[in-house]
């Protein structure tokens, strides 16, 4: 979107909206009620004092808390008599100790009609699976810069990030304009940059604006330094934007929970809509199963609903007693998950230790958890180029490309068409840790079709030929599931149905 | 359905979609009911999330036996009302030493008293889960945590150490020794509870609302007299006045507030024109600088 446009957006809602906390018990009541916002970008840029400084300006500093951050701030004698304002968010004391932010802080504020969450995630590339965390939960990016620096490394990692999780906003604030004189030159050259950074990207809207985080120029307050810069401050730009295209027509989908049986017979399935909407008297099916059934009630506590959406968190009871539990996705008839056991995926690896093809993976999706046969890696994004490179190996912060095949099929989406069913974490199979976050781009299912065409896979036939070479240890019993299984994810992708029995 | 603004709706679904995923995944978790109104809102949104069947998991009361008289008969109310399975269990071996607030320093205290007996109580009920009705706007440690907060043996918060969350997806596996604190709350305020309650409808200890209780300033706070075992100080009279509570704890370290606030929507509107933050009124969490994670990190909450 261009300045202009965006522009009447701010003047329009900042007409009713200014910038005072809320005084009246009256509660924000319309859609986009809420905004969720990351901020991030290299260390030293100024993240935690741009958030701290807003805070401090706009609204969500106690008269306590001041007192005490003026306090704290005296006692570093940080940058003469001014207030640190990264001490508002930088609440671990190893962070205060090293000047530093290891984890995302989250704070809350509010203005006349929008409750805002503010993420503030740590620049260290050490501490990119925390800002990957950050990244997932916001629907708006504050990408920061020192307008010395320009782009680095880091802000195309966490650029290519925030586009992985799904942001489609982006907001670059080039901070510390004043130790560059205030000039437009150099304003200009970062954001052409930038925009040529996102344009490898799927965001939607990308803004730049020119702050000083330490005085509050273009904070919450427009800067007399930059009289040719007429676009919004970062808060006119917060409390104009939309936090989510609202998409019309999309598939409902609510994965089960868990089963809820109660006295007098009830069976109810728990469980959040994760898109689109279900009425009672509509067809639904459980992906996995195929099982069919008609919605009876959608019961709560507060008494039954006639309909349920995106975001409400209910219980579904259905005419008929299907054997459906947690893992299953409840789905509409016409446009079903894929029943997948073979994915591919762009994840993020979190975890200190690399990826290893040989290690036990589970694949955690919406509720279900799944066990992992068999994983590689096709690329790695290049942090310098933003291509993706032929890879087999994957460590800590990388984004790679991966494939996955799957022990049993499980009901996916893709993640470009119904992001809360198409996301996945991976879970080490010894240790619970989650290794990394995913979103689906490709998923095929192999399920058999019921029928006398199905080529059966066993052990003979394989040990026959193909597997010939291969003993009885350890490595050679997995070569033998990892060439059956590709040898089955072949066969299935010309439409020969496959089923392995070894 | 009651009429809930967007926001808080959103609120109430998402801490309902905690619940049953810790349900889910949990072998055996019990909620830490404190009785304050961060509980009460934390009870009833467990009792949305399985409703119509009863709570899959037990209450469990840390008593310190410091506990205003109010609290404990709003607690004993509420378990009959909706008919709930509740643990209360007290530090028998810090009772015997005699370990109080008056004689001790709050951090002592605390850690005897609350922290102590919460890993007693944690480990006798082999509990792998513990929901808390904690709020990541109460203090900037608890602003860093995650909703399943995963705890080393010994209960250790590691704050270095957190496991990443992605999206809606809570991973509950269990790594050798380790335990959850779950926060459906996590992302609630103080003036999003008020406001929940009202609009809900909720009963809350009466101590929230203002009323002319018995005073004497201690710190340069308002202790409120809660009975026989408060040691005066030579000359010192306690004095009628009208306060209320923002929080409540052992209320010899609770401070009280002047207020004219009576009723619900008085509470809702000062809460929200609040100008200072509500764990001003929380006398341990002043004792040491960091003293909310350094409770943590020994296993508090």
């Amino acid at each position: 979107m261009h300045l202009a446009v965006l522009k009447e957006e701010v003047e329009a809602k900042t007409a009713a909206a200014k910038t005072t906390a809320v005084k009246t018990a009256a509660a924000p009541a319309q859609a986009g009620a809420m905004v969720r916002l990351l901020t991030c970008g290299s260390v030293d840029d100024g993240k935690s004092t741009l958030i701290g400084r807003l805070l401090w300006d706009a609204a969500g500093v106690t008269e306590d808390q001041r007192a005490a951050i003026a306090l704290a701030s005296h006692n570093r004698a940080f940058n003469g008599e001014k207030i640190d304002f990264s001490l508002l968010l930088d609440g671990l004391q190893a962070e205060r100790e090293q000047g530093i932010t290891i984890d995302i802080a989250w704070r809350y504020f509010e203005t006349a009609d929008r409750r805002f969450v503010i993420i503030d995630s740590p620049g260290h590339e050490q501490y990119t699976r925390n800002m990957a965390t950050g990244a997932s939960h916001a629907d708006v990016a504050i990408l920061l810069v020192d307008a010395r620096h320009g782009a680095k490394r880091q802000t195309r990692r966490h650029a290519a990030i925030c586009n992985l999780v799904g942001i489609k906003k982006v907001m670059l604030a080039v901070n510390k304009m004043d130790a560059v004189n205030w000039s437009e030159a150099r304003f200009r050259e970062i954001d052409i940059d930038f925009r040529s950074i996102a344009g490898s990207f799927n965001f939607a809207q990308v803004v730049t604006i020119p702050v000083a985080a330490l005085t509050g120029d273009n904070v919450a307050r427009r800067s007399l330094h930059m009289p040719w810069y007429g676009g919004p401050t970062l808060l006119d730009y917060l409390e104009a934007v939309d936090p989510e295209a609202a998409r019309v027509d999309v598939p409902f989908r609510m994965p089960v929970q868990l089963v809820i049986r109660a006295s007098d017979d009830f069976r109810g399935y728990a469980g959040t809509v994760t898109s689109g909407r279900i009425v009672v008297g509509d067809r639904i099916v459980d992906a996995r199963s195929g099982l069919g059934a008609t919605l009876r009630r959608i019961a709560t506590m507060d008494g039954d609903l006639a309909t349920a959406a995106k975001g409400d968190a209910v219980t579904l009871v259905l005419d008929t007693d299907v054997d459906i539990s947690r893992g299953a996705v409840l789905s509409e008839v016409a446009r079903r998950p894929v029943n997948a056991d073979v994915i591919e995926a762009r994840l993020v690896w979190l975890s200190e230790t690399p990826f290893d093809p040989e290690a036990g993976y589970l694949l955690r999706t919406a509720t279900d958890l799944t066990p992992v046969t068999s994983m590689s890696i096709s690329a790695l994004v290049d942090f310098e180029t933003l291509a993706a490179e032929p890879a087999h190996a994957c460590a800590v912060n990388d984004i790679a490309d991966c494939r996955i095949l799957l022990g049993r099929a499980t009901a996916l989406d893709l993640f470009r068409d119904l992001p809360l069913t198409g996301n996945f974490v991976l879970v080490s199979a010894i240790d619970g840790a989650t290794v990394a976050g995913g979103v689906i781009t490709w998923a095929q299912s192999g399920a058999p079709a019921v029928g006398d065409n199905v080529l059966v896979l066993d052990r003979a036939l394989l040990a026959r030929g193909l597997c010939a070479d291969l003993g009885d240890s350890p490595a050679d019993t997995a070569e033998f599931h990892r060439r059956a299984q590709e040898v089955a994810l072949l066969l299935r992708s010309v439409g020969v149905p496959v089923l392995i029995e070894i | 359905m009651t009429a809930l603004t967007s926001h808080l709706k959103l609120l109430e679904a998402e801490s309902i979609h905690i619940f049953r995923e810790a349900a889910a995944q949990f072998r055996a978790p019990v909620l830490l009911y404190s009785i304050g109104k961060d509980s009460t809102v934390l009870l009833h949104l467990a009792r949305k999330a399985f409703w119509p069947a009863k709570l899959p998991f037990p209450l469990l009361h840390v008593d310190t036996t410091w506990k205003f008289r109010d609290m404990i008969a709003f607690r004993d109310r509420t378990v009959r009302a909706f008919g709930l399975d509740l643990i209360v269990h007290t530090n028998h071996e810090g009772l015997a030493r005699n370990i109080n607030p008056f004689d001790h320093p709050p951090s002592i205290y605390t850690d005897v008293m609350k922290t102590v007996a919460l890993r007693q109580a944690l480990d006798a009920g082999g509990f792998d889960a513990a929901f808390g009705g904690a709020r990541r706007d109460e203090e900037a440690s608890r602003a860093k945590e995650r909703v399943f907060s995963f705890r080393a043996a010994g209960h250790r918060w590691e704050p270095r150490r957190q496991r990443p969350e992605m999206w809606q997806l809570l991973n509950g596996r269990l790594g050798k020794g380790e335990t959850v604190r779950v926060f459906p709350l996590s992302n609630w305020t103080e003036g999003d509870v008020w406001r929940y309650i009202a609009l809900e409808k909720l009963d809350v200890v009466p101590l929230y609302f203002a009323a002319e209780r018995p005073v004497v300033m201690r710190y340069g706070q308002m202790i409120v007299v809660d009975d026989e075992r408060m040691r005066l100080e030579p000359g010192e009279r306690p004095e009628m006045r009208k306060v209320r509570f923002r929080t409540l704890g052992c209320w010899p370290l609770t401070a009280a507030i002047d207020s004219d606030a009576s009723d619900i929507d008085a509470v809702v509107e000062e809460t929200l024109a609040a100008k200072v933050s509500e764990r001003a009124g929380r006398l341990i969490d002043h004792d040491q600088a960091g003293a909310m994670e350094m409770k943590k990190r020994e296993g508090y909450f």
